[in-house]
């Protein structure tokens, strides 16, 4: 692909980058969130995804970016970009480990700041068959509850029909580390990987509500789980 | 008794039942996916799941408690750090008392260290005495006064069920020596637990089979006084037959075994009652087909402080 959006993260990554993140998610933070913090990770059934792929979550509290990290396969890690806001990580050292130790991909949330379309910075990226982390609420909101999903994944996947998206739901890490702490104190977990949702011809709209209601439904199913009757 | 084997120096009682667990699981295992091809149920695929995490606990504690006492106290202080950490959330603390939680869990590795070093004194004063006063104190500085009883109320109970009855499996290695008894600290450790993974096991058993009369209907609709009254008989009959792990005489080990059977169904009615309270099936999904640390670990919590006194007293008292 030689035709992309020569943005930063589109540069290829070196051995060494891919070894620190695979040393850093699968082996540091994997034992963190599995032996300190105690978060459980439940796997809906399915085959390997090979290829360009976009994990979406809901999201409460900086762990969630981490965390969606360790779920990632070793051999795609270092072609995996969270997305975060370039006004909140945009400068020093908390822009220096965004891009470095999180491998993440800067955007500005709104259009008119840059004069740039994220979208299209993204579409590029997925087109050079990078994948993406998303948190379609677009900001942590209120602790434990979720907001409404912004269009980001709606056009993203209707623009890259094939691309599966995997809905991914985060229970409890807002406990571990809330906004506006710096202090992690472990409080336990879950992490429910669902089933990929694959589009073909759907809409904006109709994507942004599907992908939704599978978070959703997962933080339901989950809740209802233990529930006393 | 003759060793079996030799190796990480482990005694020959110890070996033996090492040898017997490992025949009873390998003998429930067979049975149930027996029973799941003949019949398939729901009951036989959930014994199924939990008889391969009986089989993962199993190897974890033989492993921990043969090769090392430093191994056996770092496991058993993370079990005492998991059940904290898998109760705080669903207690529904404050989580502005986020400093406070952080204090109880440092708790965990000071209580284990004074088991590991000997200081028997401090380790059964450390919690239920200094810590009783300092962590009431500490939610005090925090100058916010709303809800304070219920926080003062729970810590030091959490640290009192899950840190210290727990810590007490770790004590049974500072035991004074007592002439002719062999089996050593492993040995005790190894009697307390199966005798309580049995008791659970047993009256879950009894229940399933002939229980028909509950005991706590709105505490825990599934035990039965059928199931608590077999569970105690044949928990205390083996509680006799293993004494070889012990330095007791018949009588005694009876009655140790009737204690430890009836502290395992305290505990285990205590944490029924809990999480009834905070609405949750079970503690947590750290055990598949058991729940969580709590659901697994509340009837050892119970009966680790009994046990190792009665032993302390029976073998001081001799």
């Amino acid at each position: 692909m030689s035709n992309v959006n020569p943005s930063s993260a589109l540069k290829p990554n070196s051995f060494v980058k891919r070894i620190m993140l695979v040393l850093l998610y699968k082996v540091f933070w994997r034992m963190i969130f599995g032996l300190v913090i105690g978060m459980k990770y439940i796997w809906a059934d399915h085959v390997a995804l090979k290829g360009p792929v976009i994990y979406i979550a809901n999201h409460n509290s900086h762990l969630d970016a981490m965390a969606l990290m360790t779920v990632v396969p070793s051999s795609r890690i270092h072609l995996t970009h969270s997305v975060a806001a370039q006004d909140f990580f945009g400068s020093g050292f908390k822009r220096w480990g965004m891009l470095h130790l999180v491998n993440a991909v800067l955007i500005s949330r709104s259009r008119k700041a840059s004069g740039e379309d994220p979208i299209e910075q993204l579409d590029a990226m997925l087109l050079a068959g990078r994948s993406l982390i998303l948190f379609p609420e677009g900001t942590r909101g209120v602790p434990g509850s979720m907001g409404d999903f912004k269009r980001g994944v709606g056009h993203l996947a209707s623009r890259h029909p094939g691309i599966p998206v995997v809905p991914i739901y985060l229970d409890g890490l807002y406990r571990n580390l809330p906004k506006g702490r710096n202090m992690i104190v472990p409080f336990g977990g879950t992490l429910l990987v669902g089933k990929p949702l694959v589009f073909s011809h759907e809409g904006v709209d109709e994507i942004t509500n599907a992908t939704q209601a599978a978070v959703e439904s997962m933080a339901l199913e989950l809740k209802n789980a233990n529930r006393l009757t | 008794m003759t060793k079996l084997i030799d190796v990480w120096g482990m005694n020959a009682e110890v070996q033996w039942v090492i040898f017997i667990i490992l025949g009873i699981l390998v003998f429930s295992s067979t049975a149930w996916y027996i029973l799941g091809k003949v019949r398939p149920s729901k009951l036989a695929t959930e014994l199924q799941v939990r008889t391969k995490s009986w089989w993962i606990m199993c190897a974890c504690f033989i492993l921990s408690t043969v090769v090392h006492p430093v191994i056996t106290h770092l496991g058993l202080a993370f079990l005492s750090y998991a059940l904290l950490r898998e109760m705080y959330p669903l207690l529904k603390l404050d989580l502005r008392e986020r400093n406070v939680v952080l204090l109880c869990y440092a708790v965990v590795p000071v209580q284990y260290a004074l088991a590991y070093y000997g200081k028997t004194e401090i380790f059964l004063a450390f919690i239920p005495v200094f810590m009783f006063v300092i962590i009431p104190f500490v939610l005090v500085t925090r100058g916010e006064t709303q809800g304070i009883v219920r926080s003062i109320s729970l810590l030091p109970y959490s640290l009192v069920a899950w840190v210290y009855g727990m810590s007490h499996l770790a004590l049974l290695f500072q035991m004074p020596e007592i002439p002719g008894f062999t089996a050593g600290p492993e040995g005790l450790l190894l009697y307390l637990i199966f005798l309580v993974g049995m008791n659970d096991v047993l009256q879950f058993a009894w229940g399933k089979t002939i229980g028909k009369h509950p005991v706590l209907p709105r505490v825990s609709p599934n035990k039965t006084w059928e199931g608590l009254i077999g569970g105690v008989l044949s928990t205390t009959l083996l509680a006799i037959g293993l004494r070889f792990l012990t330095p007791l005489g018949i009588w005694e080990a009876a009655f140790t075994g009737f204690c430890v059977a009836v502290a395992g169904f305290m505990g285990d009615a205590i944490a029924s009652g809990i999480k009834r309270d905070v609405g949750v099936k079970n503690s947590g999904n750290a055990i598949p087909g058991h729940g969580g640390y709590l659901d697994r670990l509340d009837g050892f919590s119970a009966a680790a402080a009994p046990f190792f006194h009665l032993i302390y007293f029976f073998s001081s008292a001799s």
